[in-house]
């Protein structure tokens, strides 16, 4: 299941439809525009709980010592810093974002935080990893599915670069169960969210489109179809918050 | 089924206030490092929800999710606080079971009864200085609140059941009315003695 149409040749772009070669260079724009105060603004959009549930995805992803992991659109750093730290001096870990002013934020907090030698950091797209088949031994992806192009292609190639029995975490808003949540989850999204991007980053633009963006993104079910339809086994998933969030799992056989 | 938020929650402070204790704590951190790269499974079979202990060089993970631990305890909670609390009970007598290496339990008994936490600390962590703080000060209201009805709750019941509605008496009631009884005790003591001694007196006259 893909969100390109081939008749048109236009995708999403949060509630818009833009020409699909469009979408990334408007989801770079937003993401260039929210890069300084991304984590400033993630604490007081989540009260702190986006920490919880990154958390959440590193106890899932039984990350050890000596172990290689990819954290594709990584941002500001926040898994790869556990990561790093899990993985030990014999591991590996990749910060891979295709936004280069997410990555020098990210690159930057974490040389400040005393993290250097087992983690590089790349400038990768996500649908055309630039790493050999069977490399890693896990992939994470934290918020940052909903904003690829063309989600198919990416878990495919996702698949490529892990190794046989590896996992793939992906993390990203989801459907709420209660239909009252629901209710007020969307008028948190679409009124407050926009206020407080305006407020604090001067930009309420890019946090509508945050807010879209989440509403366009596939539930629980279809994400686990597209996972398996990609070549992954074992796939299942977990609702954080009452399925605001949801983590995704699948291995590669 | 508990929200893993929630749980994240609960293991993020654990670990939080244990790396603040350790950090102050030399000894045991060196303690801990000589079980590095070992791993603990704790069973709750009531909440049905395993808790993995990870020791790792520079202090301790703990996680939600654990993959073939050296150590797997199984037991209900009051049970497994009781070991935790009691070193000398046994894990039979506590209902607890334990598979794979038990040098890790007693090394963790050892250190866990040496540590002391700070709670507040860890909040702050977790949920960022603006949260954290705002929580910290919340909670520290609240058990000072708590303290203070506690101490003042006891005088003003006190004073509620005495002079109000007058259910109980006051100490100096109660103190007039127990030398009363007293005095009654007494009295009576004194009238048995000169009934005894009349019934004597009517007995040797009769006699006589």
């Amino acid at each position: 299941m893909s969100d390109r149409r081939q008749d048109k040749k236009t995708t999403h772009f949060g509630f818009k439809e833009v020409p699909v070669e469009d979408k990334a260079s408007r989801v770079a724009e937003v993401f260039h525009s929210v890069a300084g105060k991304y984590d400033l603004m993630n604490d007081l959009m989540s009260g702190g709980v986006h920490r919880l549930w990154k958390r959440f995805t590193i106890e899932v992803s039984g990350v050890r010592r000596g172990h290689k992991v990819l954290d594709i659109a990584g941002g500001t750093g926040d898994l790869s810093y556990k990561f790093s730290r899990l993985v030990g001096p014999d591991g590996l870990v990749v910060l891979a974002d295709i936004n280069d002013s997410m990555l020098k934020v990210g690159r930057d907090r974490l040389t400040d935080r005393g993290i250097s030698g087992n983690l590089v950091v790349s400038q990768a797209d996500a649908q055309q990893l630039p790493f050999p088949d069977n490399t890693f031994d896990c992939i994470t992806i934290a918020f940052g599915l909903r904003n690829v192009t063309d989600k198919d292609m990416a878990l495919r190639s996702m698949l490529r670069v892990l190794k046989p029995g590896g996992r793939l975490l992906v993390l990203e808003f989801s459907k709420p169960r209660s239909e009252l949540l629901n209710k007020a989850y969307d008028t948190y999204s679409f009124r407050l969210l926009p206020l407080m991007g305006k407020l604090v980053a001067n930009d309420s633009d890019s946090y509508s489109y945050l807010a879209e963006s989440i509403r366009m993104h596939p539930d629980q079910a279809t994400l686990k179809q597209m996972m398996e339809d990609a070549g992954f086994s074992n796939c299942d998933y977990h609702d954080l918050t009452g399925g605001i969030v949801a983590l995704h799992k699948g291995t590669k056989p | 089924m508990i929200d893993p938020t929630l749980i994240s929650a609960a293991t993020a402070t654990l670990e939080a206030a244990i790396d603040k204790a350790l950090r102050y704590d030399p000894a045991t951190r060196q303690r801990l490092q000589q079980l590095a790269g070992k791993s603990l499974a704790i069973e709750l079979t009531e909440l049905q929800l395993t808790l993995g202990v990870y020791f790792e060089e520079q202090g301790i993970a703990l996680s939600t999710h654990i993959e073939e631990p050296s150590t797997r305890l199984k037991g209900s909670l009051p049970a497994l606080l009781l070991i935790a609390r009691d070193p000398g009970t046994s894990l039979a007598q506590a209902g607890v079971e334990a598979e794979g290496d038990t040098s890790v339990l007693l090394a963790v008994r050892d250190i866990g009864s040496d540590l002391e936490l700070d709670w507040e600390e860890a909040l702050n962590d977790w949920l960022g200085d603006v949260a954290g703080h705002q929580l910290a000060q919340v909670l520290r209201g609240q058990v000072n609140w708590l303290r203070e009805r506690a101490n003042s709750g006891r005088r003003l019941v006190g004073e509620f059941l005495t002079e109000e509605l007058r259910a109980v008496p006051s100490p100096s009631e109660l103190q007039h009315f127990s030398e009363q009884v007293d005095q009654l005790r007494l009295a009576s003591d004194r009238l048995q003695a000169r009934f005894d001694r009349l019934r004597d007196l009517l007995s040797n006259s009769g006699s006589a």
